[in-house]
């Protein structure tokens, strides 16, 4: 049995028949811990290979949904249809003079981008992107997720701090009290799932859903919990600072938020995680709420592949509903959004819980 | 209880979702209005007040136009035997004045817009670059 990416890798070399031969030279040297670290380094690196890829998409698909949404053009020099312009924009950032302000804090300045890149990265560990394509199954993915995502905050408040700007400090404050105030709303509906599933683990959560209520209905938790499900979806649009809630960068009062000192190499960092977060968000919700990667199997392609197909369909769904939101609506207050997520979210996610415990007490499911 | 009151269908937010989606999904007439500006231009308006123009035949180097300026844009040079206004064009409003004081209508403004230049001096429009020559119809 298969579970997670590494053994998919020895499987698929044992089947072309070249594990063995590579084992063999590496026991012969008595350093078989060796190839499992190139292994890892493989993972690690189509890891990384596929979220900057999906993160250029993703940048592109935003400005040109935004542009259709404004009757616009958006990119469209670059490659067709404008495709290649995250790479130029890339380009243009790692050549941009890198700009430290003389009354930064320089240490924590310089660290802050990358630990909010590290940290959405690592978001990415117990995401089950298909049947087996998990880098470890965690027995706490759930809770791992949402302690990760809490690290967040803190680099953006360092970030905000260190660059000794009142933009940027503001941005951040902000930032902190939005995400405080909304992982808690999340954390209650993500336990309202995993009352019904028994297990913190992503990939029994998405094996909990497989089937069908009636032959027709897939058994995906928004189903059973729609409100839980707009509850998560909020949520998670309030986490990742998206319009209608991207306090943190709020164009027309902050300049940019947190990141308005950062320049070049760094600012690309935020925007990677930012995108990075997008996706990750989405795939969460999709692991959570949308049955993951289960959907119709197909004979004769293998069901990591199909897996595969389900999960990425299914997460640029939620993006496209992201984007989509963000194309439409304007930014509520400050204080409308702490009034949203104290007064309205957190009770509405404790009811949501009281009733999944009920129904899972009562076994009526 | 004020939150009773208030209204929780949210229909504002949908309709402007309904909008947006129309949008993306290019329903009725939601042309781009925006242009792909170096490689196609819009057109300008007939009365567009662009660089200037000045008829080489008509002009009597009078100065009524240089007077009439409100910015000094306007300087009379000695060019090829005769005098003919010189524009600097930084200095120019484009509003027109010159234009309607001329008393030959030797004046005129082109649908000319991309003037930006690199020096403060190529933007000085002597007779070589203003004077055009009217066809004359037979
Ligand atoms: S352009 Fe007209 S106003 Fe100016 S010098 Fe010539 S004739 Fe006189
Ligand atoms: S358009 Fe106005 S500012 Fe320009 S040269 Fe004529 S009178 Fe002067």
């Amino acid at each position: 049995m298969i579970t997670n990416a590494y053994e998919l890798i020895v499987a698929i070399l044992s089947a072309i028949g070249v594990y063995d031969m590579i084992l063999g030279y590496f026991q012969d040297m008595g350093m078989e811990f060796i190839l499992k670290v190139i292994i890892v380094l493989v993972e690690i690196a189509v890891l990384l290979v596929f979220v900057l890829l999906t993160v250029m998409f993703l940048s592109w698909l935003e400005r040109k949904m935004f542009a259709v949404v404004q009757a616009r053009y958006g990119p469209m020099v670059t490659g067709p249809r404008g495709l290649f312009q995250p790479i130029a924009d890339g380009i243009k950032l790692l050549s941009k003079e890198d700009i430290i302000p003389a009354t930064a804090d320089r240490w924590i300045f310089t660290l802050a981008p990358y630990i909010v890149f590290v940290s959405v990265l690592l978001v990415y560990i117990p995401l089950p992107f298909g049947e087996s394509l998990i880098v470890s199954d965690l027995r706490v993915g759930l809770l791992y997720i949402i302690a990760i995502s809490a690290v967040t905050p803190v680099s953006i408040l360092l970030a905000g701090w260190a660059s000794n700007n009142k933009y940027s400090l503001m941005g951040a404050i902000r930032a902190v009290a939005q995400d405080i105030s909304y992982t808690i709303p999340l954390a209650i509906t993500a336990i309202a799932v995993v009352v019904f599933v028994g297990s913190l683990s992503t990939v029994d959560i998405v094996n909990a859903q497989q089937g069908y209520w009636f032959g027709i209905i897939p058994k995906w938790f928004i189903f059973l919990q729609p409100l839980g499900f707009i509850l998560f979806l909020i949520a998670c649009i309030a986490e990742m600072g998206r319009i209608p809630f991207d306090f943190q960068e709020s164009e027309q009062e902050l300049v940019a938020g947190f990141f308005t000192e950062y320049s070049g190499m760094k600012f690309a960092m935020f925007f990677l995680a930012e995108y990075a977060h997008l996706f990750a968000v989405s795939g969460i919700i999709v692991t959570i709420f949308l049955g993951g990667w289960t959907g119709p199997a197909i004979p004769i392609i293998p069901i990591q592949i199909t897996s595969l197909i389900y999960f990425i369909i299914k997460t640029y769904a939620v993006i496209f509903f992201a984007m989509w939101l963000r194309d439409t609506v304007p930014r509520v207050r400050i204080d409308q959004l702490l009034h949203i997520g104290w007064k309205i979210m957190i009770p509405l996610a404790l009811l949501n819980l009281l009733v999944a415990a009920f129904v899972v007490t009562a076994g009526v499911i | 209880m004020a939150w009773i009151s208030r209204n929780w269908t949210m229909i504002g937010i949908i309709k402007g979702l309904i909008v947006t989606m129309k949008h993306i999904l290019q329903v009725g007439n939601r042309k781009t209005v925006t242009v792909q500006y170096p490689y196609e231009r819009m057109k300008v308006a007939p009365r567009f007040r662009g660089k200037h123009a000045v008829d080489e035949d008509a002009c009597i180097g009078c100065g009524i136009c240089e007077v009439n300026c409100p910015n000094s844009t306007i300087q009379i040079v000695k060019y090829d035997t005769r005098w003919f206004p010189e524009f600097n064009l930084g200095m120019c409003l484009f509003c027109g004045l010159c234009v309607d004081a001329c008393p030959m209508n030797a004046l005129k403004m082109t649908g000319d817009y991309e003037l930006a230049d690199y020096t403060r001096e190529s933007l000085v429009y002597g007779p070589e670059r203003i004077l055009f020559k009217k066809e004359v119809s037979k």
